[in-house]
């Protein structure tokens, strides 16, 4: 085998020489300087500023898994109609919305909605107390985990929402003050009887782009970071939702989804087409209106796992945005005050990867400002809904990088799980519990500290 | 869209460090400008003006001319209305094809494309309305989803799902239901311009301010040109290995768009002009004025690659529906108009963007 070794490097030599010499892109300037943090998804990062910043394949996919990717996007895109139809059947009999970037448009995060009767990006977890089948939340009687606020013609939707909004004056120890709104959820005409003891939490829809990455990082790395009984003493635990395995049939490791409820992107993807769209599959075959009267479920997958696998694909191989304003004294400043407030206790800045399937994802060292874990967000931001082991006040550390790009992308700044923060000054101000010091050490900050700490949240 | 490589590192030096101070409820403070290396406010402003809000005025203006074609078709359901109807279809889908090459801002984040051109129309339910005892008014079609109202919907009832419907099939439901989601296409397409417009939603003014302090939209000229630049390379993309690749690939002329009225040819057509419109401009003021400042041949070969695109897509003889099948005697000419729609993506793809990345 050492033989060959010569003959490679000599043929990737020559190859270079000759790429080389046909570049039309010979302009590349010398990038030498860069700090590795700038390069957010390692090498899988793009440089893109545009509304196409969550939506442009890693640029280290091979052509193969190029072709797969952009296979996957169309999938992605794909919108479903009531069966029988030609092209794309299968959609509800109840659903939230028809096709995956209809919530996540142009792969980045959704807005709230106070209004059940509209189609959005936005829906309602539910359950009673007790333990699902699994050890997950326990589904309402007839209306199961999700509730589907829309439905194909001729189908009962399952009820709709309503919200009110209570607004709570915050002020900073210079004296500026932020008005904070809290939406209050209600479910109004069901059809079915609503127990007293429901649980309801509102979620939008999570960027999607950086997951793979997120997937690949070693279950060791993550499971270190656990200080369940804050054994260190810093006021700041940490704790891993241990969730249900569909395919490993265990529980194993959560990472995905605002409590860390879905183990794998394979299994989010699925539970997605599953409750957002009513498309069965292999993981999820049985129809959500299950229960229900008029559910005309004809037994079939409504896709295959080749969509299933393609879809996952795709999101896992999307690029991550650089980091923007690095060289700034102000970001620097920001960067300093993040580690010294303590908001990189939870959102770590550095992970790494271990070894992929997917080549492009091996490796790599990324910044994605998350834990993975599980915190007490306290009480202004508890849903009161348990999964698995993840209790009412407690949410998994959302990564924070693009969240800048937000604006350029989606239009708007909502943030946190029902995005009732407007921006991230005020996502700050709704932290609590194990984050309660680092918000108070915030709102002490002068105004300029504060800014900086802004600028650099807003160029991750 | 998106479905375009990105040429990453190529951008790197060329990052602007900007961040400024927000409108609306987006709290990023101000830093100052630290760089800006050419001024591109005359490609920007003559771009967005007279061609994005000229497209979407246009929109607004013959989706109003579609209604009333409609209302008329309602009030006598003879042949020449039909026909009027359909050509006014027609003349409001121009305007919405040559503005796919510019798919960003409140278009996609408002909703409002799919609202206008989901894709496929939804028969099983559009079947069941029409069949059921609901009240056929605008309110009650606005609620359903996008694959029951749109450009596709009104195809769908204007020519039959066999391309051949006569006027005195129209059932008076059939009637009433068009002449409501033409009502809320031309309300989505007046909310569109308005979105963009400074007596609105002023979406224009992200861009015409690119790089100025209180505009955390472009935060410079230069991701203008490059959201410009993706936006015709994602259509050309779009044309090239979607809309004429998925039925001639999959030898399947369900998956055309436009099947219903035998449009595509002209829908691809004007999203190649949507290419042409940025690049050239009104008065040679678009894309190209950047281009022919460096690289005077490539500016060139994109204005011949985009003119080839167009004239190959014309030159298939009949409709698109009848070159779909291979044994088809225009399968060629369907052949080598994708194929002419490649090569400018390529040169977009390769050539444009990495050198207005570069700028």
């Amino acid at each position: 085998m050492k033989n060959f070794l010569p003959l490679i490097i000599t043929l990737v030599v020559f190859f270079s020489a000759c790429k080389n010499d046909d570049s039309i892109t010979d302009t590349v300037e010398p990038t030498p300087s860069i700090p590795d943090f700038v390069m957010a998804g390692g090498e899988t990062t793009i440089f893109d500023i545009t509304s196409n910043a969550f939506a442009t394949p890693a640029p280290n996919l091979t052509p193969a898994n190029f072709d797969k990717h952009l296979e996957g996007d169309l999938a992605f895109e794909q919108v479903f109609v009531t069966e029988p139809a030609d092209v794309n059947p299968g959609l509800g009999p109840i659903f939230n919305n028809n096709s995956c970037v209809s919530c996540h448009i142009k792969n980045g995060r959704s807005r709230p909605s106070l209004d059940g009767n509209e189609l959005s990006g936005f829906l309602i977890r539910l359950s009673i107390s007790g333990l699902g089948e699994f050890g997950g939340p326990k589904g309402v009687p007839f209306l199961g985990t999700q509730l589907q606020n829309r439905s194909v013609f001729g189908v009962e939707k399952e009820a709709t929402f309503t919200a009110t909004e209570i607004e709570e004056i915050v002020s900073f120890v210079d004296g500026t003050q932020v008005t904070l709104h809290k939406p209050e959820y209600s479910i109004t005409s069901s059809q079915y009887n609503i127990p007293t003891d429901i649980m309801i939490s509102p979620r939008v829809a999570p960027a999607v782009f950086g997951l793979g990455l997120l997937e690949e990082i070693p279950e060791e790395d993550i499971l270190n970071k656990v200080d369940e009984n804050d054994v260190d003493g810093d006021g700041i635990s940490g704790k891993a939702n241990m969730v249900w395995n569909i395919k490993e049939e265990t529980k194993t490791l959560g990472r995905f989804g605002w409590k860390a409820e879905n183990p794998t992107a394979l299994q989010q993807t699925a539970d997605a087409y599953h409750q957002d769209m009513g498309i069965t599959n292999s993981l999820f075959s049985e129809e959500t209106c299950f229960e229900q009267e008029d559910c005309n479920h004809n037994g079939e997958l409504d896709i295959t796992d080749a969509t299933l696998d393609i879809t996952t694909f795709y999101f896992q191989t999307l690029a991550v945005p650089a980091v923007r304003n690095y060289e700034n004294e102000t970001f620097q400043k920001g960067r300093v005050l993040f580690e010294e407030i303590n908001c990189s206790s939870c959102h770590t800045p550095k992970q790494q990867t271990g070894n992929s399937s997917i080549p492009s994802l091996s490796n790599q060292t990324f910044f994605p400002y998350t834990d993975l874990l599980l915190h007490d967000m306290g009480v202004g931001l508890a849903d009161n809904r348990p999964s698995f082991e993840a209790n009412g006040q407690e949410w998994r550390t959302p990564p924070l990088w693009g969240i800048g790009l937000m604006p350029v992308v989606n239009g708007h700044t909502r943030l946190l799980h029902d995005g009732r923060a407007r921006n991230v000054t005020e996502a700050i101000l709704w932290h609590g519990g194990e984050a309660e010091q680092a918000k108070e050490s915030f709102k002490q900050l002068s105004r300029e500290d504060r800014e900086a700490l802004l600028v650099f949240i807003n160029s991750i | 869209m998106k479905t375009f490589k990105s040429l990453s590192l190529l951008f790197l030096t060329g990052i602007i460090a900007l961040n400024l101070s927000s409108c609306n409820d987006d709290d990023s403070p101000v830093v100052p400008i630290t760089t800006e290396k050419a001024d591109y406010s005359g490609v920007i402003t003559n771009l967005s003006n007279n061609i994005i809000v000229t497209t979407y005025s246009d929109l607004k203006t013959n989706a109003e001319g579609l209604l009333t074609a409609v209302n008329v078709l309602q009030d006598s359901k003879t042949e020449a209305n039909l026909t009027a109807a359909r050509d006014a279809w027609v003349a409001t889908r121009a305007p919405w094809e040559s503005s796919e090459g510019f798919l960003f801002g409140p278009v996609d984040t408002d909703g409002i494309d799919p609202a206008l051109d989901s894709w496929p129309v939804n028969r099983t339910d559009l079947q069941a309305v029409l069949d059921g005892n609901d009240e056929l008014t605008k309110t009650f079609v606005n609620s359903l989803e996008g694959t029951l109202k749109g450009f596709h919907t009104i195809e769908f009832l204007l020519w039959g799902g066999d391309s051949n419907k006569t006027a005195n099939q129209l059932t008076d439901r059939e009637l009433n239901y068009l002449v409501s989601t033409t009502e809320v296409l031309a309300d989505d397409a007046s909310t569109l311009i308005s979105a963009w417009q400074s007596s609105g939603g002023n979406f224009v003014s992200n861009l015409l301010t690119a790089g100025q302090d209180g505009n955390n939209v472009y935060k410079s000229q230069k991701a203008v040109l490059e959201e410009l630049a993706a936006g015709i390379l994602g259509i050309a993309d779009e044309v090239g290995n979607g809309k004429i690749n998925d039925p001639i690939e999959q030898q399947d002329v369900r998956l055309e768009e436009s099947q219903f009225s035998n449009n595509s040819k002209t829908d691809f057509t004007n999203n190649i002009i949507s290419i042409q419109n940025i690049y050239v401009g009104k008065r040679n003021d678009g894309l190209s004025k950047v281009i022919a400042e460096s690289d005077a041949n490539l500016d060139a070969q994109i204005k011949n690659e985009i003119q080839a695109a167009i004239d190959a897509i014309q030159a298939i003889p009949g409709t698109f529906t009848d070159a779909i099948p291979s044994s088809s005697d225009t399968h060629d000419e369907a052949q080598a108009a994708q194929e002419s729609v490649r090569t400018l993506q390529t040169t977009l793809e390769s050539k444009l963007v990495p050198l207005i990345s570069n700028l």
